[in-house]
C-alpha cells in the first residue's frame, strides 16, 4: 500500500501527460464513431422496417436512406442527440413491445443517437399521474393525450404550442394527410397542441346468431324504438337484449354520446358558455335511453363493469352492446360461437353520429430536446408506424392515405374505419369537459334507475354543467 | 465534600440543561420530520386555500371564494355526509365485534394463537385485494353471496350498484378487514388487566356481564382512548375502497371526502378547492380528537 503511493508522487507529471493522452484518444475515438454508430444500430433494424412497409417511414428528410439515396438537395441537418421520455397509455397487454418497434426503427432511420425512454401511465389514474410529472417541472418528452383531458393541460401552459412546428411547409404533405377533423380537435384554444394519431370510435357489437334467429338483423338498428323492441324480443333468462356501461368511472358517457348528437345535442353551447343540452330532442334522447335501461333487458344497473359486460357479450349473453373497437382483438383471438358484427347507433332526429375520443401526441413545454421530440413525433405519425401500431391494437387511424391497406383480413375493423368513423363527431375539447361530465354523470345513472324522467334529467344535467362553467 | 448553595445551584443547573439538551436532541430527528412533514404542509395547505392554481400554473389570491365554494358545493356536502355515515356505521360495528372475538379468545386457555392468525389475515391485505375477494363474493351474477341468495329462491342482491347498498358494503368490507387488528388491540388490552381484581369480584359474587360492565369496561379505558380516536382519524379519511370498488357511485353515494379531494386536485385541477376540503378534514380530525379526548379523559 505505502510502496503504491510513494511511487505515485515522483511520476505524477507523467502521470497527467498519459491521462491527457488517453483523453484525447478518446475525444478522437469518439469523434469518429459517430459515423459506425448509426450502422450499429441500424443494420439489424432496417430489414424489419422494409418488411413491415415497402416505402420508409414517410419522413420527408430522407434520413432513413443515408446509406442508399442521400437527398442531393438536403442541407446537412444538425445531429439529434440525446434522451427524450415518452409516455403513453397501454393500448394492449404489449404496448411496450409495440412501442419499443417504433422506437427501433426511429433509431435506425431518423435519429441514432436520440435515446427514447418509453413509460406508460394507468388509463384509470392517468391525469393524475400526468398532472404529477408536469407538476414536478421534467415530465417526459412526449405525451400521448386523448381530446377529454388535453385541453386542461394546454390551459395551464405545460404543452408546448405547436403550431409553427406542424406548419412546416416540409411537413405539408404529411399534414395534409391527416383529416381535417381530427386536427380540430388538435387546435384549440389559440395554438396546435398535438399531432393526431389514434382514434377510438365506440362501436355497438351485435350477436348476428341471435338476431338473425329472432328475425331482427336487418331492422334492428332502423330507430331506437326498433333497437328497444329487438332488445326486448331478444331478452330471456340466459340473455340480455341490451348493454352499455352506466358508470362513470367506465366512462360510460361515450355510450351516452351518440344519441344526444344525433338529437343535436352536446354538453356545452357551441361558444362553449354554457348547457347545450337543449331542445325536445335532446330530452327525448334521454327518455329512450332511461327507458331501455329500464325495460327489463339490461343487467341490473351498475352491477357489471366495462370488461365484465364485454365477457357477457362474448359468452353470448348480450345480443347488442355497447364498447370498444380494441375487443375486436379479443373476438377475433377467440372467437365466440356464434356470428357477430359491429354497428353504429341507430339514427336520430338530426343525424346519425358515431363516437370516437382521438389522440394526440404532444410535446411538454419543459421539454429541453424539443427538437428530437418533434422528430419522434413525426416517425410515430408517419404511415408505417402509425398504421401498424393501430392494427396491432386495433385502434382507427386518422391519416386518410392509409386505409386501404389497413386491416387487410379484417372485416370488422375495416367496416369500423370506413363507414364509422368517418361520421365520427367527438367531444368538445374544452378544459372543463371532463369536469363537466364527472358532474352530470350521476344525474344520467339516476335517471337510468328510473329515478328521473328524460325531461329531468336533462335539467339536472344542465344544473350540473352550468355550475362548472360557473366555476 | 459538601457543596456551597451556589455550586449547587450551579451543577444542578447543568444537569438541568444538560437532561434538557439530551431529550432535544433525541427529540431533533422527529421534530424536524414533524415539521417537514406536516406542519409545513398543513401551512402550505390553509394557503393554499385563499389561492387558485399553484401546481401546474401560478397561484392566484381569491381571497375566500374556495371556502365559499366548498360549503355551497353539493357534491361536497354529500362527501362529507357519506364519510360521516360510513364512519358511524364502520367504526362502532368493527368495535362490538373485535369486542366480541377478543372476550372469547381471551377466554380459550390455550390454542388460541390458529384463530388469532386467522382473524389478524384480512388485515395484512391492501384494499385492491380485498376489493378483488369481494368482486367474487358481491358480484350480482358470480358473486357467492348471490349464488346462494338463487339457491335459496331469491333475486340478486346489486350490493355495489344500489344506492341504498353501496355505501353499506364498504363499510362491511372495512369492517372485515379491521376486525382482527382491533380484536388484537382488544385481546392486548384485556390480557394485560389485572387478575386479582376478577378474581375479587367473582368472590364477591360479580357475574360476567357485571364484571364485564363494572372493571372490564373502566379499566380498558386507555385502550378505548386510542381505539376511538385511531379509528376516526383513519376512517374520515376513507379512499381505497372506495376508489377501487365504486369510484364514488352509484350516484356519488359512496363519494367521500379524500376520493373527492383527490378528484378536485388531480382530475380537475381544482387546487384551491381541494385544499379547503383537505384543510377541512384536517380540522375535522383535530377537533374530533379533542373532544374525544375531553369525553374519555381519566376523571380522578
Amino acid at each position: 500500500m505505502s510502496s503504491t503511493n510513494s511511487n505515485r508522487q515522483p511520476s505524477s507529471g507523467r502521470l497527467w501527460r498519459v491521462i491527457a493522452m488517453i483523453l484525447a484518444c478518446a475525444l478522437v475515438a469518439a469523434a469518429c464513431g459517430n459515423d459506425d454508430d448509426p450502422g450499429d444500430v441500424s443494420v439489424p433494424a432496417a430489414p424489419e422496417v422494409g418488411d413491415s412497409s415497402s416505402e420508409p417511414a414517410g419522413d420527408s428528410d430522407g434520413m432513413a436512406e443515408d446509406s442508399s439515396t442521400p437527398a442531393p438537395t438536403a442541407e446537412p441537418e444538425p445531429e439529434l442527440s440525446g434522451t427524450i421520455g415518452f409516455i403513453k397509455g397501454p393500448h394492449s397487454a404489449m404496448e411496450v413491445e409495440f412501442n419499443d418497434q417504433i422506437i427501433a426503427d426511429f433509431n435506425a432511420q431518423v435519429a441514432p443517437d436520440v435515446e427514447v425512454e418509453f413509460s406508460t401511465y394507468d388509463w384509470p389514474v392517468h391525469v393524475a399521474e400526468l398532472t404529477t410529472l408536469f407538476a414536478s417541472g421534467s415530465p417526459p418528452d412526449v405525451q400521448y393525450l386523448v381530446d377529454l383531458i388535453y385541453p386542461a393541460f394546454a390551459e395551464q401552459g405545460v404543452l408546448h404550442d405547436m403550431t409553427d412546428l406542424v406548419n412546416d411547409p416540409d411537413w405539408a404533405e404529411e399534414r395534409a394527410n391527416i383529416s381535417p377533423f381530427a386536427w380540430d380537435l388538435a387546435e384549440q384554444q389559440g395554438g396546435t397542441w398535438g399531432v393526431p394519431v389514434l382514434g377510438a370510435v365506440y362501436n355497438i357489437f351485435i350477436n348476428e346468431t341471435l338476431l338473425e334467429e329472432a328475425g331482427l338483423l336487418d331492422s334492428w338498428d332502423d330507430s331506437y324504438e326498433s333497437m328497444l323492441a329487438a332488445a326486448e324480443a331478444l331478452t330471456t333468462d340466459d340473455v340480455f337484449g341490451f348493454g352499455a356501461r352506466t358508470s362513470a368511472a367506465d366512462f360510460a358517457w361515450w355510450d351516452w354520446y351518440p344519441y344526444i348528437h344525433n338529437a343535436g345535442g352536446d354538453v356545452f353551447s357551441d361558444d362553449w358558455t354554457e348547457c347545450g343540452l337543449v331542445g325536445q330532442d335532446v330530452v327525448d334522447a334521454m327518455q329512450f335511453l332511461i327507458d331501455i335501461h329500464t325495460a327489463g333487458v339490461t343487467p341490473a344497473i351498475g352491477s357489471v363493469d366495462n370488461q365484465g359486460l364485454f365477457d357477457l357479450f362474448a359468452a353470448g349473453r348480450i345480443a347488442i352492446l355497447h364498447h370498444e373497437t380494441p375487443n375486436i382483438v379479443a373476438l377475433n383471438e377467440n372467437p365466440p360461437d356464434f356470428e357477430w358484427t359491429v354497428a353504429a347507433a341507430p339514427p336520430g332526429p338530426q343525424g346519425h353520429t358515431v363516437m370516437g375520443n382521438f389522440g394526440i401526441l404532444s410535446i411538454a413545454e419543459a421539454s429541453d430536446n424539443k427538437e428530437a421530440a418533434w422528430e419522434f413525433i413525426k416517425h410515430w405519425a408517419s404511415a408505417p408506424q402509425v398504421g401498424r401500431f393501430a392494427e396491432q391494437v386495433s385502434l382507427q387511424v386518422v391519416r386518410t392515405d392509409i386505409l386501404d391497406d389497413l386491416f387487410a383480413g379484417n372485416p370488422a375493423m375495416q367496416k369500423v374505419q370506413s363507414e364509422m368513423v368517418p361520421r365520427v363527431q367527438g367531444l368538445q375539447p374544452s378544459p372543463h369537459i371532463i369536469e363537466a361530465l364527472q358532474a352530470a354523470w350521476p344525474v344520467v345513472e339516476d335517471a337510468f334507475r328510473g329515478n328521473q324522467t328524460g325531461e329531468e334529467a336533462i335539467a339536472g344535467m344542465c344544473e350540473a354543467i352550468d355550475g362548472v362553467l360557473a366555476g | 465534600m459538601t457543596l456551597s448553595p451556589e455550586e449547587h445551584r450551579r451543577l444542578a443547573k447543568r444537569y438541568r440543561r444538560r437532561t434538557t439538551l439530551t431529550a432535544y436532541a433525541f427529540l431533533g430527528p422527529n421534530l424536524v420530520a414533524f415539521a417537514v412533514f406536516l406542519l409545513i404542509p398543513v401551512v402550505w395547505l390553509l394557503v393554499s386555500t385563499f389561492r387558485t392554481g399553484g401546481v401546474l400554473g401560478p397561484a392566484e389570491f381569491v381571497g375566500l371564494d374556495n371556502w365559499r365554494d366548498t360549503f355551497s358545493d353539493p357534491l361536497a356536502r354529500t362527501s362529507i355526509r357519506n364519510t360521516v355515515v360510513y364512519s358511524a356505521m364502520a367504526i362502532p360495528t368493527v368495535f362490538i365485534i373485535a369486542m366480541i372475538l377478543a372476550l372469547a379468545l381471551n377466554a380459550i386457555p390455550r390454542g388460541g394463537a390458529p384463530i388469532r392468525v386467522a382473524l389478524y389475515l384480512p388485515t395484512l391485505q391492501p384494499a385492491v385485494v380485498a376489493a378483488f375477494i369481494f368482486t367474487f363474493v358481491l358480484h350480482p351474477d358470480f358473486g357467492v353471496i348471490n349464488y346462494a341468495v338463487r339457491w335459496l329462491g331469491g333475486d340478486p342482491i346489486n350490493f355495489l350498484g344500489d344506492t341504498t347498498l353501496a355505501l353499506p358494503t364498504i363499510a362491511g368490507i372495512e369492517v372485515w378487514r379491521g376486525t382482527g387488528f382491533w380484536t388484537m388491540m382488544f385481546l392486548a388490552g384485556l390480557t394485560a388487566l389485572p387478575g386479582e381484581l376478577y378474581h375479587a369480584a367473582e368472590l364477591d359474587g360479580a357475574g360476567a356481564i357485571r364484571r364485564f360492565i363494572r372493571l372490564t369496561l373502566p379499566l380498558l379505558r386507555p385502550t378505548f382512548y386510542f381505539a376511538v380516536i385511531f379509528a376516526t382519524i383513519v376512517n374520515l379519511q376513507l379512499f381505497d375502497s372506495v376508489f377501487a370498488l365504486t369510484d364514488g357511485g352509484p350516484v356519488n353515494s359512496t363519494v367521500s371526502v379524500s376520493l373527492y379531494i383527490y378528484r378536485s386536485l388531480f382530475l380537475f385541477g381544482d387546487i384551491g378547492f381541494g385544499a379547503t376540503l383537505s384543510f377541512l378534514l384536517v380540522i375535522t380530525v383535530l377537533l374530533l380528537t379533542g373532544l374525544q379526548t375531553y369525553l374519555l379523559r381519566d376523571r380522578k
